[in-house]
């Protein structure tokens, strides 16, 4: 079994249940503390150069818009370890974000999360229990998207009903994780 | 001279103009029985993974290098539409030989789960099926090349 191999086995062995706080860095190098109990947070791994995530961009702007008025907490994380701080701040800039993005260092959130790609999705439930993890939505392309996913499990967890999907095949680039080139 | 150079343009052309064959869950299936008899191993790889773009050229020499002892390479691009003209070209320029397929699946969940449960989606991924169809070995992301190797050598 190689390296990834091994990194893949692990990672599907044991997703967390429970997150409580979410700790990151603004694009300032300033540590914030994110809690996420009595509220449902969306947490999105992003991408800065990742063609995938960026094709997202558009529609993570939307989910935002039309969610964060709702009562939805959004933390948008970059775990790339290739793409630093300034990089993100003017990747954001560029894309017109409407929300904040902020560094997970050394991938430490991504691993707690067990996310794999960018973009990547997890919905953390009012009780602090992770109740989605997975896709936005299931296609790369805004004119064939079949389902949405967020949106549907969002709804859900919104209205206190059962989630359509826990899990969705998420896909994008891999997460360039602290000591890995690639 | 002129008409001699023009010909060997388009027999490279035709080599190596990559068409990229759409495949869904029973074309992977076709595509594995098709190859018994051969050692078969597919690669699925994107034109935004920046690994799966720096491993082709060693696959591409390895599926070359175990052609003749029966040894068939195949590339499965997970790339969208309307990236298929850039993927095309990628494959163009690795001289990677036809056929080259790309993932049109109906429920991706269903596609990524055949092929391999323990399979996240993550690329690279590579495959190795023995000379009955059956999957010997998978890879998930950059493949260890000595490892593959000598799995390709034991299968062949």
């Amino acid at each position: 079994m190689n390296v990834s191999t091994l990194a893949v086995a692990v990672l599907l062995a044991s997703a967390p249940t429970r997150i409580d706080t979410i700790q990151a860095t603004d694009l300032q190098g300033k540590p914030v503390t994110i809690q996420t109990s009595g509220k449902i947070t969306a947490v999105l791994i992003v991408s800065t150069n990742c063609p995938v995530s960026n094709d997202y961009n558009e529609r993570m702007k939307a989910l935002y818009r039309d969610y964060s008025g709702r009562g939805v907490s959004f933390v948008f994380l970059n775990a790339n370890a290739n793409e630093p701080a300034a990089e993100v701040a003017r990747h954001a800039q560029a894309a017109g974000f409407t929300f904040p993005v902020f560094k997970d260092l050394n991938n430490a959130e991504a691993d707690r999360f067990h996310a794999e790609f960018t973009p990547h999705v997890f919905i953390v439930g009012r009780d602090s229990q992770v109740i989605y993890r997975g896709a936005i939505d299931d296609s790369r392309s805004a004119a064939r998207i079949g389902k949405n996913h967020l949106r549907d499990a969002l709804d859900a967890a919104m209205a206190g009903k059962a989630l359509p999907a826990a899990e969705t095949k998420a896909f994008g680039c891999t997460i360039k994780r602290v000591g890995k080139s690639s | 001279m002129k008409r001699l150079l023009t010909l060997l343009a388009l027999a490279a052309a035709c080599a190596y103009g990559a068409d990229l064959k759409p495949v869904d869950e029973t074309g992977y299936a076709r595509l594995v029985a098709a190859s018994k008899g051969k050692v078969l191993l597919v690669n699925f790889w994107a034109t935004y993974c920046v690994p799966c773009r720096k491993e082709m050229p060693q696959l591409v020499a390895l599926g070359a290098r175990y052609k003749a002892q029966g040894l068939e390479f195949v590339t499965l691009s997970a790339d969208e539409p309307e990236q298929k003209k850039d993927a095309a070209a990628f494959l163009d320029k690795m001289k990677v030989a036809a056929p080259v397929y790309i993932k049109q699946a109906r429920d991706d969940d269903k596609f990524i789960g055949g092929i391999d449960p323990k399979w996240s989606g993550a690329l690279p991924a590579t495959f190795l099926y023995d000379r009955k169809g059956k999957k010997a070995r998978s890879f998930f992301g950059e493949v260890p090349l000595a490892e593959l190797e000598a799995a390709i050598k034991k299968l062949l």
